[in-house]
């Protein structure tokens, strides 16, 4: 057997996990073979060096992280199916009224309205005066006709609505007694 | 042949405020309050075994984070089964079976571990060793060095070398016959023997 093949036995040798009668086979053979020895000492050397590393435990912050973990979980398991369905629910509640508002900061304000009269449209619709004859009564005295007679003007008014694209213009054409 | 540093003497132990569990009676007092709903008897309970179950998992998955999230599911599969544990010979051998248990369905859902030579490089060519604290070199070097390991030859030499556990116990613990364990730890030891050489020997 040669001394890769004893590696393994040294292996199991060095922390007592040989039964006895391979332990004293083992025994003698190192006692004679220095590579081995040499192997057992590196052996021997490395392993303590990882116990070391493990004696270094993380922070005692995590431990205390996985109690309130556990406890917290355990203690909301507590709360009485009720409560807990209102708690889900004012959640649920207070999500969706986040969202709404979300939503309406985003949403465009209703387009601007504006009133104007471009003057050729206005003049083409601009309708002549209607003459008013003040009819008399029958049996009133002959009223005096004013050398005026009233004129009562109809002016036609464009709405122009300016939408948020450019590209569409809303042109409203309205009938307006004057006031 | 590569020169490990010297040896350090152990660090002192942070201290835990705990009472301790001496005896099988103050465990199931303990135990029979927690079952009853007593959280702080509970809670006395993770302190005493939080250290086994955390480190564990730690040396097992290698990532802290992924060390807590087992923890957690296993001090609450714990509370679940008070009633079982109560009549268990040995509370440890429960929570470190229950542990390898939930670190193998962790594992299922992270990628696999390192090939040695990939290790290797890894652990050279990451860090200048030198700038690293003895700590964190130390600390560094044990996740490499398990890292090389296949499942199975990590499980049982975090708990045979790292933990302390009897191969026997090992045995138990891994559902394994003594004979697989201590095949598995004579073929761990020695990749990690040669980790540790080879590591040192690129330093130097």
């Amino acid at each position: 057997m040669n001394c890769s093949e004893w590696e393994e036995r040294l292996a199991l040798y060095w922390a007592g996990d040989l039964d006895a009668e391979e332990a004293v086979r083992t025994q003698r053979h190192l006692a004679e073979c220095p590579g081995c020895q040499v192997f057992l000492s590196g052996l021997k050397s490395g392993l303590h060096w990882l116990q070391e590393a493990h004696s270094e435990e993380p922070s005692p912050a995590h431990f205390a992280a996985v109690r309130a973990r556990v406890l917290g979980e355990l203690r909301a398991e507590r709360q009485p199916f009720w409560r807990r369905k209102l708690l889900y629910g004012l959640a649920a509640a207070a999500l969706l009224l986040a969202w709404t508002a979300g939503l309406r900061l985003q949403t465009p304000g209703p387009p601007a309205v504006a009133l104007s009269r471009p003057p050729v449209v206005a003049q083409a619709l601009a309708a002549p005066p209607v003459r008013e004859s003040v009819m008399p009564a029958p049996g009133a005295d002959r009223p005096v006709l004013s050398r005026h007679p009233r004129l009562v003007k109809t002016e036609p008014v464009m709405v122009r609505v300016v939408t948020d694209n450019p590209d569409v213009v809303i042109y409203w054409i309205a009938d307006k007694k004057g006031e | 042949m590569a020169v490990l540093p010297d040896r350090k003497e152990p660090s002192a132990l942070s201290l835990a405020i705990v009472v301790p569990l001496d005896g099988p009676e103050d465990r199931c007092s303990v135990i029979d309050a927690a079952k009853a709903g007593d959280l702080l008897a509970f809670e006395q309970l993770m302190r005493q075994y939080e250290r086994l179950v955390l480190v564990t998992a730690l040396r097992l998955l290698g990532s802290l984070e992924d060390a807590q999230d087992v923890s957690q599911e296993v001090f609450l599969k714990l509370y679940r089964n008070l009633g079982k544990v109560q009549g268990a010979a040995s509370l440890s051998g429960w929570l470190y079976r229950v542990t390898v248990n939930a670190c193998h369905d962790s594992r299922r859902r992270r990628p696999a571990s390192v090939s040695m030579e990939d290790a290797g490089d890894l652990a050279t060519a990451a860090a200048d060793p030198q700038q690293l604290s003895a700590a964190g070199e130390r600390s560094r070097v044990l996740e490499m060095s398990l890292r090389i390991l296949s499942q199975k030859e990590r499980e049982a030499l975090v708990l045979r070398d790292l933990e302390g556990l009897s191969t026997s116990e090992v045995a138990r613990v891994l559902g394994s016959s003594e004979a697989t364990v201590r095949s598995q730890i004579s073929k761990a030891r020695v990749k990690v023997k040669g980790f540790v050489e080879r590591y040192f020997r690129r330093r130097v």
